[in-house]
């Protein structure tokens, strides 16, 4: 079981390491191969782990492995450890197994690349810290993880660094998620303080309420950065700059999802923090809507599909803010497989259309290729939380958790359920531009199929598997007739709310009924036409603009930044910095002018001062005794 | 026995006051040089008188090792000077000031 963790862990590292190392000795399918493998190889680990964790009791299933100690530093000791629990395996189940699918899917995407192979080592990179984050077995090591995913997002957004809009948004990334970073080290240094330890068991030896809200607070800081919810989400739609494997792997299996991990994993601290977690859930209520908003007048595919992603994992913040656990992590698992198949089939619309991104530009492509048309289908129904399709099953059990969590949970309820309305239309929205119709002229231009070789077979192949997934995977629970998702992480993390059946009958009702309509007035616009989009100037500018939190954010610090560098290098810098260090230097040569008088090059000068000096010792020496 | 050690350290202190005067106020390389030798044996002087005085016999050991010293430093002092004398330099230490800072 440990060693499957142990091998789960490192197989990717290992993989991005030997393409590292094997630099142009390496074919470049040769390349993707080995990462593909690795991951596979960390999946297999993975697996290993669960059905040895499956047999044992629900009390036995906490195993930590420590391979040497860390860090010491006074009584201050960390271990470099794996963590083997419940919660743990099922993360390291989604990251590997999606994981693998993606990278699989990128042999054929970036097929002809020019570099090929450092995009399978980031890719390894990827994979691999996020295993470190979920695998970790202490808060530092949680620590490292988080870092290591914001690095490896960096080095893959800004992967095509010839694009000045790419490295602006790895760049973006980076600094939003290092925000969060910073909140979270701030926290851990204070469980350190009083603690002085970061087990996950320290958490619950934090006290005073003062520093519980400020642990939670800073925790939750890295959760919202990590995961782009309100108000550090502006990274993950400029984000989209990234190849689109790049895109399904960060939106899927990795990185957005390690916020609601993080929140389950110490949820101790949460819940010795009502009114943080209270912040949480709102956030997550807050960041649906608005990003369910945005998400109608999007015209780039792939940027849809970033703010529904924002939308979902604002649902699953939701979950985990008000205490339900298995539902928030169920839905991320749902969420890792429609939302990779969405990416992925949105990625082949993209490959047969010479990469054009626009969904003005397409149409009629269902006739084209219908079996993307239906994958993409499939997602996007999963997506809206239609049955039998997996994101009903997930994201009801959210919803009707907020129904039964008092007056503050109604007000959620309200918001998811207009979310649930939302997410029909713009998912549709998207659907019907892109596939319905006849063929745009752009299309019938552009659009070359995907061939049935290596490339065609490695895209088809993980977007089926994803398809059935997607299909299949939200029966493992459907409360309240089965739970074992619940059940499997009681030990973790047990929820604190339970809906009564009604309320989840009502809930799902209500939901499923919303969703239908969404994608009803989706079909009156942009299928059938028979009614003109409505246009509001106003809505239509502040949407497009995204509520304006990019200009925002330029006013309230990039401008005053540069404007206080520009005047404190006029008003400082020249005439106290750079003027004072020419003062120094030149009163030094003045000094050393004078001292030079000294050195008068007569002879006897010098053996006066020596007879003197020697005189002058001799007197002291004599009077002194 | 002979005179009390206060004369020979007398003798040592005039030995020592006559060279120093000397180098101080002499021009001529070689007379500093001179002078320099009759501070060394002034100084040579008094070892050896403290030396008898107290029985001991490390002050005359001293003492050949300052005249060791002393005939290696007239060696290349006095080698100089013949080197100036042949370049016709003037014998004249006050204008020797080239390292003047």
């Amino acid at each position: 079981m440990i060693v499957g963790a142990w091998i789960c862990l490192l197989a990717p590292l290992v993989g991005a390491l030997l393409v590292t190392l094997g630099g142009n000795a390496l074919p470049r399918r040769g390349a993707a191969y080995l990462v593909t493998t690795s991951v596979l190889v960390a999946f297999g680990g993975a697996l290993t782990s669960f059905i040895a964790l499956l047999g044992k009791d629900p009390e036995d299933r906490e195993h930590i492995s420590t391979a040497w100690t860390w860090i010491t530093g006074g009584s201050y000791r960390s271990g470099f450890a794996v963590l083997v629990d419940p919660l743990s395996t099922m993360m390291m189940l989604i990251v590997s197994g999606v994981g693998f699918l993606i990278v699989a899917y990128s042999i054929g995407y970036m097929d002809g690349d020019r570099e090929e192979r450092r995009y399978f080592a980031y890719m390894g990179l990827f994979v691999f810290s996020m295993l470190l984050l979920v695998q970790g077995g202490n808060l530092i090591l949680l620590l490292a993880g988080w870092g290591m995913v914001g690095l490896s997002s960096y080095l893959l957004i800004g992967f095509w660094h010839e694009r000045p809009s790419a490295i602006a948004a790895a760049k973006k990334a980076f600094v939003m998620n290092a925000i969060g970073d910073a909140t979270m080290a701030l926290a851990l240094f204070l469980v350190i303080k009083q603690t002085g330890t970061l087990s996950f068991g320290a958490l619950s030896d934090v006290h005073g309420t003062a520093a519980i809200n400020l642990v939670a607070l800073g925790l939750l800081g890295g959760a919202v950065a990590k995961s782009a919810q309100l108000p550090l989400h502006t990274w993950l739609p400029d984000a989209m700059e990234g190849p689109t494997p790049v895109s399904a792997l960060i939106h899927a299996a990795t990185m957005v999802t390690a916020g609601v991990y993080l929140i389950v994993r110490t949820h101790v601290i949460f819940e010795a923090a009502p009114k943080v977690q209270d912040v949480a859930a709102g956030l997550g209520a807050a960041t649906l809507l608005v990003a369910g908003l945005i998400a109608l007048v999007q015209v780039d595919i792939k940027r849809v599909i970033a703010y529904s992603t924002m939308s979902q994992i604002g649902y699953m913040f939701l979950g985990v803010g008000l205490g339900a656990y298995g539902s928030g992590m169920f839905h991320l698992m749902t969420h890792a497989f429609f939302k990779a198949l969405l990416f992925m089939a949105a990625g082949i619309v993209i490959h047969s259309l010479s990469a054009e991104q626009d969904i003005r530009k397409m149409g009629g492509l269902r006739k084209l290729m219908p079996r993307t048309y239906w994958a993409f289908m499939i997602g996007s129904l999963a997506l809206v939380g239609i049955p039998p399709f997996a994101g009903f099953f997930s994201k009801d059990p959210i919803i009707s958790s907020a129904l039964a969590s008092g007056a503050y949970g109604d007000v959620l309820w309200v918001v998811a359920l207009v979310g649930a309305f939302l997410t029909g239309l713009y998912t549709f929205r998207m659907l019907f531009i892109v596939f319905w119709g006849e063929p745009s002229a752009f299309v019938r231009e552009h659009f070359h199929a995907l061939k049935s070789d290596v490339v065609g077979v490695s895209m088809g192949a993980t977007v089926g598997v994803l398809a059935v997934l997607s299909v299949i995977g939200g029966w493992l629970q459907w409360v309240p007739f089965w739970d074992p998702v619940d059940t499997w992480l009681e030990t973790v993390a047990a929820p604190l709310v339970s809906p009564s059946d009604a309320q989840e009958a009502i809930s799902s009702v209500l939901a499923v009924a919303l969703g239908l309509a969404g994608i009803g007035v989706a079909w009156m616009l942009y299928a059938a036409k028979s009614r003109a989009v409505p246009r509001s100037a106003l809505w239509q500018r502040l949407l497009e603009h995204k509520l304006y939190f990019d200009e925002a954010y330029d006013g309230a610090f990039y401008r005053p930044a540069v404007w206080l560098a520009r005047a404190l290098g006029r008003y400082v810098e020249q005439p106290v910095i750079a003027a004072g260090t020419r003062e120094v230097g030149e009163d030094t040569r003045d000094l050393g002018g004078i001292l030079a008088r000294l050195q008068t090059g007569l002879l006897r000068t010098y053996a006066l001062a020596i007879a003197s000096a020697v005189a002058v010792i001799a007197i002291v020496f004599v009077v002194v005794k | 026995m002979g005179p009390e050690i206060a004369w020979y350290l007398g003798v040592s202190a005039f030995l020592f006051a006559v060279g120093a005067l000397g180098v101080l106020l002499r021009r001529n390389p070689l007379i500093v040089l001179l002078s320099l030798e009759i501070m060394l044996n002034g100084a040579n002087l008094a070892l050896i008188a403290f030396s008898r005085h107290s029985g001991n016999g490390d002050g005359q050991i001293f003492a050949l090792a300052v005249m060791a010293v002393a005939a290696s430093e007239v060696v290349v002092g006095l080698g100089l000077v013949v080197a100036m004398n042949r370049k016709r330099i003037t014998l004249d230490v006050d204008r020797m000031n080239v390292l003047r800072g």
